[in-house]
């Protein structure tokens, strides 16, 4: 602890003397960092005590009394219930056809130059910039066409393609940084193709790959406009009975709820956050 | 492709169905189509006050996140230290949050009975209701916008070297000026590229406005679906998504001429 804090101290500039400039410069710093924490935090904070909250008259900056009220509300609604199971069933699931779709296309773009090649790495990203609603509008024309209004297929691909862009890119740039000649010297050593791209190429490319699946797991976990376009009332999701509960009950109810959806998006995100600020993100939306 | 062609008039084909169901609906009198539908809506007001919104909108709030994102990213290369990291940890919370829960957690924040409401209250002064106004929803975007926008861009400062910066200062160059002439170019792609998407991602967005904005004039994602469900109009609101198309390819174009220079730069194009 002691030999980084030395290390990093004259990074910061704190070996000179105290001038007048340096502190009104911290104190400005200081300013901006209170003021982040309550543009990003604040919100939430006061979302989260609203969940315990029973009756809060205002100007009071916390509530008059607590209660776990409305975690039962929730709990025992029938209709909540069925939203979480749906979400937990058409996240997975799309996580898993749009790897099956797309990393094998992610493959293709990362080791192989063939002829239209950056033609449809900016096709999709067109789709990308396409706005959503009016893409949802399409399907809609068409779903309605092919009857896929108000089923399971119909949803699936609406997620699916939500989430085309981050299992496709961000893969690909992970395969695309495997180094060819270790490939190449597991092919000498007499591993086949498949051999080497198991046990060579797949795990040094897996950090990117679990990125895009968290990715795309939370794209389609998050995805309500769709969902209601296509499944609603039949198929409710917990974004889409957001919707419903922000509306129709009393704010505390879709406080908790919040929490409740928001608890695997934070799990996840932990889980794979030192690959996600490690650059792999970052790395993915540049087309090469 | 279909979308467009109905927003032409084709209500032929795959088309077909929709264009039953749909009210006011224009069709082709021509072989390629009618620009009826475009013609509608380019002189409807309701219309043409959502596109004035929604550039106004895309454009405050991708500057306001550039600059935030900027300011952290040199602060965490030039400075660095715990403060840094703090601020930089904080505008990553964002991407853990559902936008949907985000934009309910703003507008109730910055509500009639919200927290700056209150806190401004108990010293007797009245703060402005800023829910359901267009500040909210550029609060919003920048909220849910920001945390892209640092990673890309702190990760494009991180790899400006650091005796590129010493040699700046040893030649005489003040702060702003290594800055300005030294570490923003050598950045310049991912900054682009950062730009670029938090344009696009805001330009057609819906959850955040539809929370948070007021009903008219809000943008044009939120409109697009009112006229598409409430209305029943699909053929306008495949207009209105064509428009929102249009801008954001616009805004593509920079981002593609992005990445050709530094696939050039890396000598691969």
């Amino acid at each position: 602890m002691v030999t980084t804090t030395s290390r990093t101290r004259p990074a910061a500039g704190a070996g000179r003397p105290l001038s007048p400039g340096s502190i009104v410069q911290s104190a400005l710093v200081a300013l901006f960092v209170v003021f982040m924490v309550v543009f990003i935090l604040g919100p939430l904070l006061w979302l989260g005590v609203r969940a315990f909250a029973g009756t809060w008259t205002f100007p009071n900056l916390l509530p008059d009394d607590w209660t776990l009220r409305w975690w039962q509300v929730v709990i025992s609604d029938h209709a909540l219930g069925v939203a979480v199971q749906n979400s937990l069933f058409f996240a997975p699931l799309t996580v898993l056809v749009s790897a099956i779709i797309c990393l094998p296309a992610a493959y293709a773009f990362a080791r192989f130059d063939f002829p239209g090649r950056r033609f449809f790495l900016i096709s999709l990203f067109a789709t990308n910039a396409f706005p959503k609603m009016g893409l949802f509008v399409t399907l809609a024309a068409l779903f309605y066409a092919l009857n896929l209004m108000n089923s399971v297929l119909g949803i699936l691909v609406v997620h699916v393609l939500g989430t085309v862009v981050f299992m496709t890119w961000i893969p690909a740039a992970a395969f695309s940084a495997v180094p060819r000649n270790l490939e190449e010297a597991a092919r000498d050593a007499g591993a086949s193709k498949l051999r080497v791209f198991a046990s060579v190429t797949l795990p040094m490319a897996l950090p990117g790959i679990i990125v895009a699946a968290v990715m795309s797991f939370l794209a389609s976990f998050d995805e309500a406009q769709g969902t209601y376009l296509v499944g609603a009332p039949d198929f409710m999701t917990m974004p889409t009975q957001m919707y419903s509960l922000v509306l129709n009950y009393p704010t505390q109810v879709a406080a908790v709820f919040s929490i409740l959806l928001a608890i695997p998006s934070v799990a996840l995100m932990l889980a794979a956050h030192k690959h996600i600020l490690g650059g792999q993100l970052a790395e993915g939306f540049q087309i090469k | 492709m279909l979308a467009f062609g109905f927003s032409i008039g084709l209500t032929g084909g795959l088309n077909h169905t929709i264009a039953t169901i749909a009210q006011n609906v224009h069709e082709a009198d021509a072989w390629w189509g009618t620009l009826a539908a475009y013609q509608e809506m380019f002189t409807n007001k309701r219309f043409l006050g959502d596109l004035v919104v929604t550039v106004i909108v895309t454009l405050v709030s991708t500057l306001t996140v550039l600059f935030l994102a900027l300011g952290i990213g040199l602060y965490l290369k030039l400075k660095g230290g715990r403060m840094a990291r703090l601020l930089s940890g904080l505008a990553i919370v964002p991407l853990f949050i559902p936008v949907v829960i985000a934009s309910w957690a703003i507008l109730t924040f910055y509500s009639g009975t919200g927290f700056l409401r209150s806190a401004f209250a108990l010293f007797g002064l009245d703060f402005p209701v800023w829910a359901f106004t267009m500040v909210t929803v550029i609060i919003g975007s920048v909220w849910t916008s920001l945390p892209f926008a640092v990673l890309m861009i702190s990760s494009g400062l991180q790899s400006v070297p650091k005796a590129m910066i010493e040699a700046a200062r040893d030649a005489g160059a003040g702060s702003l000026r290594t800055i300005v002439s030294v570490i923003v170019p050598m950045a310049a792609v991912p900054i682009i590229i950062a730009t670029t998407f938090t344009a696009i991602g805001i330009v057609g967005s819906f959850t955040v406005p539809y929370f948070t904005g007021p009903n008219s004039p809000n943008m044009l994602g939120v409109d697009m679906s009112n006229y598409f469900s409430s209305f029943n109009q699909p053929q306008q609101s495949a207009v209105m998504a064509f428009t929102v198309f249009l801008i954001a390819s616009g805004i593509a174009a920079l981002y593609v001429w992005a990445n050709f220079r530094s696939a050039k730069e890396q000598g691969k194009a």
